[in-house]
């Protein structure tokens, strides 16, 4: 394995990854993902579509809490705002689903200034708490804007179609999912190597000595907020697809929970991260899923009656264990293995 | 005019209950620098705990709380030493999810021990009508009143005066300084945690007492955060004050304008003061160099 | 090797030669059910949950449907709409359920429905049985239950002719989703049918607790006769807070609040409140049922039997009694045909009988009015099974 990190130019310091061996895994993944609906069931594919939210989502997330600092509990505020606004367009006004996908990005971006500009004062729980508090008024005010967003009965989402494919189900669904999730991704791969994620970067540090830097914290700040909630946007437009069904109560505060847990049991600050930590924290239900229905018996008594609310506990316990034993995330175990890996037998 | 009265009553009772629990989000905030998501969890398992301690023994309200208080420190103590004790000296952001872990778990572990159905929990507290002037309150209300201005008494003379007290506020105002002069700052937070359970006993069993016991009794942890947040997180006259401003807040509101704003008055309130005060009414101001 | 492929040839031929359709074997007929199992609701799913075994065990018991054995297949969905869509996949496309009978809550069947309508799958909805449910109606969905419209109806209107008197005051207090919209509805017919005194409506969020605002605003209007949309804790709440103000009341509630652990909740406020149903509360079929229950779940599964678990036992008993009707050759097509003829399907008085034949798919409307009785801590029937 290769272990040298000598660099000649200031190009290379930026530069995606310099290692021929990275990007033929990448190339890979990438042939093995195009084939997955040839591969897997219905099921399957439902639970990676789902999970492909969860990391645009919080390949999002990370770019306001993990690169500027700035603590969110107002995601799932941001997803139902990005819900709605494919919903009401697609279903309501009957525009096409290129344009409605877009669109419900710029209005999570809308949204996010008018959260982001009380907030620019504030600091880590206070900027967390008024967040949540943000994503209790969305949704209060859809719940109560009968005219625009149906009120309580919500929305059914239909009549999406791209070139002729119906994208709300099967194959066609998983594409557009891989398609919105690869663009996210490289988005803020890009995004971490501009002035732009550097200047975010310098504010998680410390955000006093970035202004002394000449960073405009005031913009940047913003512009976080802004990306952040726009990609937050698509990720809520595509749940609304798949669910073909939107209403107040998808958009749970656990959401917004969920999706820091992606990004800390990931590893905090890197978009691997918050990948992983995504696709680990989507599948982890499942896993737990069929693990108990090996060791108990789904028609006994004490699975209906214990089982379920068992494997809530479960879910909460792998949390708990993994960030005792691993805190930097599952990107930090991966550093790990690299480093044992070039190291051995040497352990330093 | 009675009405006004009345609201002012209600929205008394509700900020007491905010105030109580939010007290415990501040101990744990000030001596350890964690919000601990868990805290409505813990205020719910202490609650369930009481609830069983008086179905085994019949107790009154004033046995239970001597029996139950010191119970529920030391299931504190138990779920500090497991749950964050090995996270020490980890990221806060790591230990924040812990606290979130850990209320995943309490969630579940009380429906599968107690069950998921909502129960009737008088703490041994009587039902009887008490008329305050025209003003009507059960006792249970009028003691969750009492019960902060107590606790926040407590805690007061405990932090001024007593040897645990001074040695908290030290590791709150520098943990690596308390250090260096011989405080040990692990238990600190294990006392932080204990204190704060105590008190979760108390908020969780006179809620019960007042609103019936389900296991959605975590929520009001959520509902509390307003509270915190305006007081300023580090602050635990700030916690009870806040407390009874939010309880005022929703209260009137609800009275008065309606639709729903009781739910969200508290929160659209915390925005509006921090506009003007980042850091709460009573919090103190971290004093940045660079 | 020979012993191994042969068995896969077996396998291959013997797998899918009989049924068209997923979920039906020689000998059994997988039925679908996404219910609360956990979280603070997990009582009401629990219930209803019980309620299809029962039924599914009956119908074995005595040789199964046409020789084939019912299987009940629960996920959990913890009342979470996202959840509900993930536990309906997994039953469709890994279990290969055949029907379904047990669907949550009204946001949880709404979130599954283009799901079902795509599967073409034979579903009673009768937890949530809400009017967003069949209208638009759907091929498929059959509703059994009244709406918390004629729920409210009829109690307002019991209340206005037998018990009210003529200068009452009505109050209504309800959550400001779907649901709370529906007994709105049921409030303002009968404020108009009746021509009530009506001065205050109030809406309260989903999770609310205290309503001791709430409750002082209905005592400063002096309404005597409260249209109570809370449920569970809350409904409790609302009555408690109004024994505290010394309000003389007249409480009317939803269906919610005739399950023995509401009636505990609501005991202690001393009023003796009403509750409009679709199912019956108390009386000899309740007894019959239980006799039932007891053959065949478990002492822990007994403790949890509510008007929930009526509900979906007679839900199940459609199902079941459609597919019968189909005979050797069962399709969903089929059973959705016959469920769609469905006429008198007898109940044993647990509800009126059943009948899907109309436009909506919509049976079991007929609300029966009862009154708690605290001292004997029994529902009493004050009225029978009647179309509003």
């Amino acid at each position: 394995m290769r272990t040298g990190h000598l660099k000649t130019s200031p190009g290379q310091l930026v530069a995606l990854s310099d290692s021929p061996a990275v990007w033929a895994w990448v190339g890979a993944l990438a042939v093995g993902l195009i084939l997955l609906p040839y591969l897997v069931g219905n099921y399957m594919l439902t639970l990676v579509v789902s999970a492909m939210a969860a990391v645009i989502g919080a390949v999002a997330l990370n770019m306001l809490t993990g690169q500027t600092g700035l603590i969110s509990l107002g995601q799932s505020g941001f997803l139902a705002v990005g819900a709605y606004a494919n919903a009401i367009l697609l279903s309501d006004y009957g525009l096409p689903v290129w344009l409605t996908l877009p669109a419900a990005g710029l209005t999570a971006t809308g949204i996010s200034l008018i959260v982001g500009v009380p907030s620019l004062r504030l600091k880590g729980l206070y900027l967390a708490i008024t967040t949540l508090a943000f994503s209790f008024i969305i949704s209060h005010i859809i719940l109560y804007s009968e005219g625009l967003t149906h009120g309580p009965n919500g929305i059914f989402v239909k009549g999406a179609r791209l070139f002729g494919y119906d994208v709300q189900r099967g194959w066609p669904l998983y594409y557009l999912a891989l398609a919105l999730t690869a663009g996210t991704i490289l988005a803020a791969l890009n995004l971490t190597r501009t002035r732009i994620g550097r200047a975010w970067i310098a504010i998680r540090d410390h955000d006093i000595a970035a202004r002394a830097m000449g960073i405009d914290l005031v913009r940047y700040k913003l512009l976080a907020f802004a990306v952040s909630s726009f990609f937050v946007g698509i990720a809520g437009a595509l749940m609304s697809l798949q669910l073909r069904f939107v209403n107040v109560d998808v958009f749970g505060l656990i959401l917004s929970i969920e999706a820091l847990a992606m990004i800390i049991l990931g590893g905090m600050g890197s978009v691997a991260g918050a990948v992983l930590g995504a696709i680990f924290l989507s599948f982890l239900p499942e896993v737990l899923r069929i693990g108990f229905s090996l060791v108990t018996d789904p028609n006994s008594t004490f699975y209906t009656n214990y089982v379920y609310e068992i494997r809530g506990i479960a879910y909460g316990l792998v949390i708990v264990v993994f960030l005792r034993f691993k805190p930097d995330g599952l990107v930090g175990m991966w550093r790990d293995a690299k480093k044992y890996w070039s190291n051995w037998p040497l352990a330093y | 005019m009675d009405f006004l009265v009345l609201l002012i009553a209600t929205g008394l009772v509700a900020g007491a209950t905010y105030g109580l629990i939010a007290i415990g989000f501040a101990l744990i905030y000030k001596a350890t620098g964690v919000v601990n998501f868990a805290q409505g969890e813990l205020v719910m398992l202490t609650a369930y705990i009481g609830y069983s301690l008086a179905g085994a023994f019949g107790l009154t309200f004033i046995p239970l709380l001597l029996v139950a208080v010191p119970i529920s420190m030391a299931v504190g103590l138990v779920l500090e030493r497991i749950f964050i004790r090995p996270m020490l000296g980890e990221p806060p952001f790591a230990i924040v999810m812990v606290t979130v872990g850990l209320a995943v778990i309490l969630r579940g572990l009380i429906i599968v021990v107690w069950g998921s159905q909502p129960a009737n929990f008088d703490a041994g507290i009587p039902t009887t009508v008490i008329r305050l002037g025209n003003v009507p309150f059960y006792p249970a209300q009028l003691i969750m009143i009492a019960a902060l201005g107590l606790v926040v008494l407590a805690m007061w003379a405990f932090m001024r005066f007593s040897r645990y007290g001074i040695a908290m506020r030290a590791v709150a105002a520098n943990e690596t300084a308390a250090l260096l002069t011989g405080v040990s700052v692990s238990r600190i937070h294990a006392l932080a945690w204990v204190l704060s359970s105590g008190i979760a006993a108390i908020a969780g069993m006179l809620f019960a007492a007042n609103f019936k016991l389900a296991p959605d009794l975590w929520f009001q942890g959520l509902k509390s955060f307003p509270a915190v947040i305006l007081g300023g997180m580090d602050s635990i006259v700030g916690a009870a004050v806040g407390g009874i401003a939010i309880g005022l807040i929703e209260s009137l509101s609800q009275g008065y304008i309606g639709e729903g704003m009781r739910e969200i008055a508290g929160f659209i309130v915390i925005i509006l003061v921090l506009m003007v005060r980042p850091y709460g009414l009573f919090g103190s101001r971290d004093i940045e160099r660079v | 090797m020979k012993t191994i492929a042969s068995a896969v040839l077996g396998m291959l031929v013997a797998g899918p030669a009989l049924a068209a359709d997923p979920g039906v074997t020689d000998t059994t007929i997988k039925i679908g059910d996404v219910n609360i199992m956990t979280g603070p609701a997990a009582f009401v799913g629990r219930g209803f949950s019980v309620g299809s075994k029962v039924a599914a065990e009956e119908v074995n018991a005595a040789g199964g449907v046409n020789g084939r054995k019912i299987v009940v297949i629960t996920e959990d969905d913890g009342y979470v709409p996202a959840r509900s869509f993930q536990a309906l996949t997994k039953l469709l496309e890994v279990d290969q359920i055949f029907a379904l009978n047990g669907t949550s809550g009204t946001a949880n069947v709404l979130a599954m429905m283009p799901l079902i309508t795509e599967h073409k799958l034979p579903t009673v909805v009768s937890q949530a049985p809400a009017p967003v449910v069949y209208t638009p109606v759907r091929p498929t969905v059959f509703t059994f239950g009244a709406t918390y419209e004629n729920a409210f109806y009829a109690q307002l209107k019991y209340i206005h002719e037998k018990m009210a008197k003529p200068d009452a005051v009505y109050g209504l207090v309800r959550q400001d989703d779907d649901f709370g919209k529906d007994i709105e509805a049921g409030f303002d017919r009968a404020v108009k049918d009746f021509n009530l005194k009506a001065p205050v409506r109030i809406r309260f969020k989903k999770g609310t607790t205290n309503f001791s605002a709430e409750v002082a605003q209905m005592k400063q209007a002096g309404v005597t006769v409260l249209a109570n949309g809370g449920i569970f804790a809350g409904a409790a709440n609302i009555l408690s807070e109004a024994r505290k103000l010394d309000m003389p009341l007249i409480p009317a509630e939803v269906w919610s609040e005739g399950i023995p652990a509401s009636a505990a909740l609501l005991a202690p406020a001393g009023y003796d409140y009403l509750v409009g149903d679709y199912v019956s509360l108390n009386g000899p079929a309740n007894e019959k049922f239980r006799e039932l229950a007891k053959k065949y779940v478990s002492e822990d599964e007994l403790k949890n039997i509510s008007r929930y678990t009526y509900a979906s036992y007679i839900g199940m008993k459609a199902l079941i009694e459609a597919m019968r009707q189909c005979g050797k050759d069962l399709t969903r097509a089929c059973t959705v045909e016959k469920l769609r003829g469905l006429k008198g399907l007898d109940t044993g008085g647990l509800s009126a009988p059943v009948d899907f034949t109309n436009d909506k798919q919509l049976s079991g409307t007929a609300v029966g009015v009862y009154q708690y009785d605290i001292k004997s801590a029994t529902f009493k029937p004050l009225t029978g099974f009647v179309q509003y």
